[in-house]
């Protein structure tokens, strides 16, 4: 993390504030996130001329126009290799990824994986409405939805691509986060911005690859998943809950009534990529062009 | 064209060494082994050497072939006709036999199997399992059972030495070799391997003598500096570390692979990195990452890849972001021919992208311009702030030449330009101000005061999202100024001119009936194609084009203007390049092309040239 130290500026929440003024529907979930982004990053003094923040396609997709730092808007779904790239060019960068369960979960689900194996010091942020609200209301991957026939008492949920019900189970992005050894899985909640931007300072903070996700309902094109629906459905991870137990964190993550808000799954000490490229660029004997060439003299 | 006539006419008059080696077997089974070992011992006899390889597609097996030609000045092309086939395997023999000259000498492994005798055929039966493991046998006594188990019988030596025998060559450069390869192995397996390639020499020494038939001398010259032998992939990764390419993510793709294994090797000791990304989308997302983040950066892949980076190329010209991608293109669309060449991605290069956004396409000519192309790519990506991708191909990047070392003190290095602080602090920051060259200053991340965000979204001069007409219109016309502005700066340094060997320059080109504009790989080819013709009283010069978007069209137009006939060889199916000149001007020409996965030989484009020149 590069703090602000030089001057020893500190920096308010207003302070990664952009002119640009969000595009969102009014009660849109995301607000409540951006505060929360506000404030983590005000909690962490972060410098917004050495953060950049990331994003892919999608309504929150669009957050990077609204903070005050460096910002990469990319293609659909490619947030994660971006990011990625910006992290291992320049370590010294605070790099946060931010976008949607589409972006993250669907078009952009093969980097996951992967990212987690590198496990770069950035965060991701994903805001999850369980809906696609840039095409205006199709069937998620976090969709959660009746199947048509297995629960024919209850009625379908008749999304647009799906007006007859959808066949295709949800992704649980947390217990799939623990499986990918993710080395820092948190829940957030909008609708509960303090304790969101607590675990967006404490997933910044953390040394590696930390995934936030984040419900951030829709009123527009999400009549089920609403912020009652969550505020109904969430409690607070218990306190006992040892984070660095992968087994109790999928236990936690796989409990089927409603859902734990707050750090579930941790792992200290897991190597990053940066710090391994750097050991190789430091252990390697330095070589200058003519060496390099005279080894294929003959 | 028959076989026939496509491989007359190549065994002119030699009065210096030119000769044409093929080995041809089952993969896996010592064939590249053994023609990188003939490979070395021709140049440290001071030839200038040239190879051609395909490999067989699958994993282990198949039959590779190796061409290796040698001569005394540098070496254009493989060559037309081989004067000396060895075949390992009966596969081998039948498959690439074909191009072996009238009156050639096939060699062939007897204890594999036995050609059917062919009349003008010279034949000579090398049985080299069993020499080599006579060999083997000779060492028994003074090796430990233990290495006596793991000791593979000398075959690749067996083969040098008839092989160096064949040609007249000495054998000492090769003992000394030898000598130096197994030196820790222990005095009985040097003597072991020396033994075997005076018994390879020695048994084909027994066939020459009865039959008198030897091939094309070869006349050592050891008085020559040391030289760089190596293959377009190589150069193409050490231009891009002399350009300062500090990061590389890419995917492993036959023939582009070797680009990575590279610069995996040595970028670290540049102070750089390589990771090996999960697809080639994300090679190339983490490339402009890295970009954007001020650290120059290349990927490279072949056509499959490309396909799958479109997206990504498109984001880089509308976000304004310098990076590399070079394409070793392969043969055959979907997964194709791998092993194969082809110059058939030029149209992915050009027209690659929904919409339009500017990239600009450039194309390395041989082994040695692989190098100074890559530093170009990664200078005008820097200085237009876009995606360069870099046509390579299979034949070039697999091709080993001797080379001479470049020289470094030409080696220019172009910054992208970056806005002033001062100015910055004073005046505020737009990342895509609008100016006269299109160019705009461009931030890097941690200067104060010149956030912005890059974007693939349709945005103003400050990067903020926009929509309107006259904004869709005015950003559109300002990132493709750059490309003309590319053009007019540095279109006369991206073509070269030749009349038949010799390179010249444009003005020095007198009125002539065939002129010949082709791009990449086919340089030297058509060199020595052009330099038979001429040998004959043909008149025919060649422009070859580097720089293929923006195209230099006024320089083609001069050079046009100075010819009778134009002729636009490539290889590709439907004449891409011809098509891309057709759009760009307005001038009549002849095509020649093919898609059949190799290059072109010599005698291809001399038919074709002395055809149009009779006319």
């Amino acid at each position: 993390m590069a703090l602000a130290t030089e001057n020893v500026q500190v920096f308010q929440p207003k302070d990664y504030k952009s002119d640009l003024k969000p595009i969102w529907c009014a009660g849109c979930g995301d607000f409540g996130v951006l505060n929360a982004l506000y404030k983590a990053m005000a909690a962490c003094n972060l410098d917004p001329n050495k953060t950049v923040v990331v994003s892919g396609i999608g309504c929150s997709s669009r957050l990077p126009g609204f903070v005050s730092t460096y910002g990469f808007h990319g293609v659909h779904g490619r947030a994660l290799p971006i990011a990625t790239g910006i992290k291992l060019a320049r370590p010294d960068l605070n790099v946060i990824v931010v976008g949607g369960d589409g972006d993250g979960y669907s078009i952009g689900a093969g980097h996951l994986p992967h990212c987690a194996r590198r496990n770069p010091d950035i965060t991701y942020l994903i805001m999850n409405n369980n809906v696609y609200g840039l095409t205006k209301g199709q069937v998620s991957p976090t969709s959660t939805i009746p199947l048509i026939s297995l629960q024919s008492k209850q009625d379908p949920k008749r999304w647009k691509t799906t007006p007859y019900g959808s066949t295709e189970d949800p992704i649980d992005p947390i217990v799939q986060a623990i499986a990918h050894d993710i080395s820092f899985v948190a829940r957030g909640f909008s609708y509960k911005p303090n304790q969101l931007a607590d675990l967006l300072t404490q997933g910044i903070q953390h040394k590696g690859f930390a995934l936030i996700d984040a419900f951030s309902p829709c009123p527009t094109f999400n009549q089920d998943q609403t912020d009652e629906f969550y505020k109904e459905r969430t409690y607070d991870v218990p306190e006992d809950h040892d984070p660095t137990n992968k087994l109790k964190a999928f236990e936690l993550a796989l409990r089927e009534e409603g859902f734990p808000i707050g750090l579930i799954y941790k792992k200290e000490g897991k190597v990053s990529v940066q710090d391994e490229l750097a050991f190789l660029r430091e252990s390697a004997s330095p070589q200058t062009l003519d060496q390099m060439f005279s080894r294929f003299l003959s | 064209m028959t076989q026939e006539t496509k491989y007359a006419a190549a065994d002119s008059a030699r009065t210096s060494t030119d000769v044409v080696l093929r080995l041809a077997g089952e993969s896996g089974e010592g064939v590249v082994s053994l023609g990188d070992l003939t490979v070395q011992m021709l140049v440290q006899m001071g030839l200038d050497i040239y190879t051609f390889q395909t490999f067989p597609a699958e994993i282990k097996g198949g039959t590779v072939m190796y061409q290796i030609r040698a001569t005394e000045s540098t070496t254009l092309s493989h060559g037309d006709a081989v004067d000396v086939f060895v075949a390992l395997n009966h596969d081998g023999f039948s498959l690439f036999g074909e191009g072996l000259r009238e009156n050639g000498i096939l060699v062939y492994d007897s204890d594999v199997f036995t050609p059917v005798p062919e009349a003008g055929r010279t034949e000579y039966a090398l049985p080299i399992s069993t020499l080599a493991g006579q060999e083997k046998q000779a060492v028994r006594a003074r090796v430990t059972p233990e290495q006596l188990k793991r000791l593979p019988p000398p075959k690749n030596i067996v083969g040098l030495g008839a092989l160096l025998r064949l040609v007249n060559a000495p054998l000492e450069p090769a003992e000394q070799y030898v000598k130096e390869l197994f030196a820790r192995k222990g005095e009985a397996i040097v003597e072991m391997n020396i033994s075997a390639l005076h018994s390879g020499a020695r048994h084909i020494a027994e066939q020459i003598e009865s039959t008198g038939k030897r091939a094309p001398k070869v006349n050592p010259r050891f008085d020559m500096p040391k030289r760089l032998t190596l293959n377009g992939n190589q150069m193409l990764a050490m231009g891009a570390i002399s350009a300062g390419c500090r990061f590389y993510s890419g995917y492993p793709i036959t023939p582009a692979t070797e680009i990575m294994e590279f610069l995996a090797k040595e970028l670290p000791r540049f102070g750089g990195s390589v990771v090996q990304a999960e697809d080639e989308i994300s090679a190339l997302g983490m490339c402009l990452g890295s970009s954007y983040a001020g650290v120059k950066t290349m990927t490279a892949s072949s056509g499959p890849g490309i396909s799958l980076m479109v997206e990504m190329i498109n984001l880089a010209g509308q976000s304004e972001l310098p990076v590399v991608i070079a394409d070793v293109q392969r043969g055959g669309a979907s997964t194709g021919m791998p092993t194969k060449t082809s110059q058939g991605d030029l149209n992915l290069a050009l027209y690659g992208v929904h919409n339009e956004s500017p990239r600009i396409v450039i194309a390395p000519t041989s082994v040695t311009d692989c190098y100074w192309t890559a530093v170009d790519a990664f200078n005008l990506a820097e200085a237009y702030q876009c995606p360069v991708i870099l046509l390579s191909d299979q034949a070039l990047a697999t091709r080993k030449s001797t080379i001479e070392h470049p020289d470094l003190s030409k080696l220019e290095i172009v910054d992208r330009i970056q806005p002033n602080e001062e100015e910055v602090a004073k005046h505020g920051y737009m990342r895509f101000l609008d100016t006269p060259s299109g160019i705009s200053p461009m931030s890097i991340p941690g200067m104060p005061g010149a956030q912005y965000v890059n974007s693939g979204i349709e945005h103003d001069e400050s990067g903020d999202p926009g929509y309107t007409p006259e904004l869709a219109t005015a950003s559109k016309e300002k990132r493709f100024r750059k490309l003309e502005t590319c053009r007019i700066k540095e279109g006369a340094k991206y073509v070269r001119y030749f009349v038949g060997r010799d390179e010249t320059v444009l003005q020095d080109i007198a009125a002539t009936d065939v002129g010949i504009i082709a791009f990449g790989s086919t340089e030297g080819v058509i060199r020595e194609a052009s330099q038979r013709a001429i040998n004959e009283g043909f008149s025919v010069a060649q422009m070859q084009v580097r720089l293929l978007n923006p195209l230099p069209v006024e320089q083609i137009e001069q050079f046009v203007s100075k010819c009778k006939t134009i002729l636009i060889p490539e290889l590709n199916f439907s004449g891409q390049f011809a098509n891309w000149i057709r759009v760009n001007t307005r001038f009549e020409f002849e095509t020649l092309h093919k898609d059949e996965g190799l290059p072109f030989i010599p005698n291809e484009l001399y038919q074709k040239i002395t055809a149009l020149a009779g006319r």
